[in-house]
């Protein structure tokens, strides 16, 4: 099988799965034939941003990165830098600087998915890079993130519409100044206040208002969400975007991958690899021992990784298998996965 | 058995490190030794548009299985302090309150442990074992705390996250054991994970160790081939060198598929309690 290089190439999965090291390997394969890569992660165990040469400091900042001599460029995700860019960027100062929005922003706070597409868009603008690689943050299960901006979808499809009818009719005038267009003048949302008015038994009006401001100042970068779920249409294209859902052996949830293969269809593309790591089947091939414990042990370890392979194969158009590394240096883990990815290179 | 266990064990880790099956098997050991315990998950992360859901409480394999719902959560709560469950119902549907929950990071677990502290509150026997959500989110769940007090700076919701938090850091009440596999990386992950809750919360946090293949094979160590036998020695010095740190060490289970795991498991969680 070949893999053919993409614009994007996006990892999903639960932690513990490799992902991280796996998404490394494959920007680094991807950069070791001349190609201009980018590798945008989110808070990789310690020993890997060690062998990156990632420092603390470094957080959300690009940085040039060589690894046996290939080069490439990395990010390490910070919701908090990215949020300044947008406010640069899109000059709006109060993004940056609002108490709510920071708290949104935190990490596994309700902003994270999306602003990693953001992220993506706003390096894919740039025009500096052929490959962009995106290690998406951990979720209970591989669907997390993609779930996680629809979130952001529905917020800006509904809430906003109802919040400015809102806040239109309680400050017509000061509406106007911030947002200068017509939705203030929409029909006046009853439920809305009502709700408000709900809602502020449970908290206090301070909130509410506060809430509210952080919508507003959101609102006001909305062009810079948008760009970020438009990207999520090209990201359903398979002539753009190449997508990994990873797994392991040690996992061993075939059936949960399984179910959640069929809600995945609404957010990617037919086209995808599910990437099973960590398979031992090469290192037992030629191990038959004639010990009686021995041979349970084969068989527990065997048994349970052709189950899954079987189930996995029966409902992914691609699984890709890749070895477990036994080695505790995690430069090791690299070579050796890299070396794999080369070997899908057309 | 002279121990008398807590109310709550919460048991969380990174993917893949067998969690569930031993929350299960847990629950297996506290029943055996005629406790009422249920084995509780959420179902879901956020409040979602699409599919619909709702608590739901069964008996699977003899174990008592709770799965909670977050929006058929929140509604309860809400349904509780305003006695309506019809206003509660109207305001879980609204996209505003929708946004509000899946935007502010630990929402959902407020509502969730909200939910799992009235269980423990209506039925003082019931011994909770969560399986929790995966390592990044453990934090979140106990950092809500801190974010609350951020956030909300008076109201109802901020009174009564005060009266559940500290229940829940109560060390007579909850106990924590983190779950990581004999690998070096995951061992690291787990250690950061038990210093990051032990910054948070006052109660007993614990690792196990889970899935050793080295207690099995340390006599057969040649018969191995390379690599397996290069895992096994890895397993040894890991467990050699931090032993004292780890609560519990639980060795590969031969059972071919996790039902057999789990009933393998159940004779070896006594350190558990």
């Amino acid at each position: 099988m070949s893999i053919s290089t993409k614009s994007f190439e996006i990892f999903c999965g639960t932690g513990g799965v490799g992902k991280t090291t796996l998404a490394t390997a494959r920007a680094l394969a991807q950069a070791s034939t001349g190609l201009r890569v980018l590798l945008i992660t989110i808070d990789p165990a310690r020993r890997l941003k060690d062998l990156l040469g990632l420092k603390e400091d470094s957080i959300g900042d690009i940085c040039p990165v060589e690894v046996n001599h290939i080069k490439l460029h990395a990010l390490l995700m910070s919701p908090e830098k990215t949020i300044q860019r947008m406010a640069e960027k899109y000059q709006t100062p109060d993004l940056a600087s609002n108490r709510i929005v920071k708290i949104l922003s935190k990490p596994y706070g309700g902003m994270n998915e999306i602003l990693s597409l953001v992220e993506v868009q706003m390096q894919f603008d740039s025009g500096n890079y052929d490959v962009i690689v995106l290690d998406t943050p951990p979720g209970a299960h591989f669907l997390d993130f993609l779930e996680g901006i629809g979130k952001i979808r529905s917020f800006f499809d509904q809430s906003f519409v109802e919040i400015f009818s809102y806040i239109g009719s309680k400050t017509a005038s000061a509406g106007k100044k911030v947002f200068g267009f017509g939705i203030i003048n929409r029909v006046i949302s009853g439920g809305l206040r009502k709700l408000l008015g709900y809602l502020q038994k449970f908290t206090d009006a301070k909130f509410i208002e506060d809430f509210i401001r952080a919508v507003q100042i959101i609102y006001q970068s909305k062009e810079a969400f948008l760009k970020g779920l438009s990207l999520q249409d090209r990201l359903k294209s398979k002539e753009e975007c190449n997508w990994f859902l990873v797994t392991s052996v040690e996992q061993g949830k075939a059936q949960e991958a399984i179910e959640m293969k069929n809600h995945a269809s609404s957010f990617i593309h037919q086209d995808h690899f599910l990437v099973l790591n960590k398979c031992l089947e090469q290192e037992m091939k030629d191990w038959h021992p004639g010990d009686e414990k021995l041979k349970l042990i084969r068989a527990s370890l065997d048994i349970r990784e052709k189950e899954l392979k079987e189930s996995l194969r029966s409902v992914f158009p691609h699984v890709l298998e890749f070895p477990e590394v036994m080695s505790l240096e995690p430069i090791e883990h690299v070579n050796n996965l890299t070396e794999k990815w080369k070997s899908y290179v057309p | 058995m002279s121990t008398t266990p807590r109310r709550l064990y919460i048991f969380t880790g990174k993917g893949g490190v067998g969690k569930t099956t031993l929350s299960k098997a847990f629950v297996r050991y506290l029943n055996e030794h005629d406790h009422e315990a249920v084995y509780l998950t959420f179902k879901n992360q956020s409040l979602s548009e699409t599919q619909k859901d709702e608590n739901t409480e069964t008996m699977i394999d003899g174990i008592k299985t709770v799965s909670l719902d977050l929006e058929d959560s929140a509604r309860g709560y809400i349904e509780k302090r305003l006695n309506s469950k019809m206003i509660a119902g109207w305001i879980v549907k609204t996209p505003f309150f929708r946004a509000l929950v899946n935007m502010v990071p630990g929402f959902n677990y407020l509502i969730y442990l909200g939910r799992v502290l009235e269980m423990g509150r209506d039925n003082p026997r019931l011994i909770i074992v969560l399986d929790a959500p995966a390592s990044g989110h453990a934090l979140t769940m106990v950092e809500s705390t801190t974010n609350f007090q951020q956030i909300f700076e008076s109201g109802i919701i901020f009174e009564d996250t005060h009266k559940m938090l500290s229940r829940l850091n109560d060390p007579e009440y909850t106990k924590i054991h983190v779950v990581s596999l004999p690998s070096q990386m995951s061992w690291q992950e787990a250690i950061e994970l038990k210093s990051g809750l032990k910054m948070r919360t006052p109660v007993e946090v614990n690792i196990t160790v889970n899935n050793c293949l080295y207690p099995l094979v340390e006599q057969n160590l040649s018969d191995l081939p390379a690599g397996l036998r290069e895992k096994a020695i890895n397993e040894k010095n890991l467990i050699e060198q931090h032993k004292t740190e780890m609560q519990c060490i639980l060795p590969h289970s031969l059972g071919m598929n996790s039902k057999t795991v789990e009933l393998d498991l159940v004779g070896s969680l006594s350190n558990l309690i």
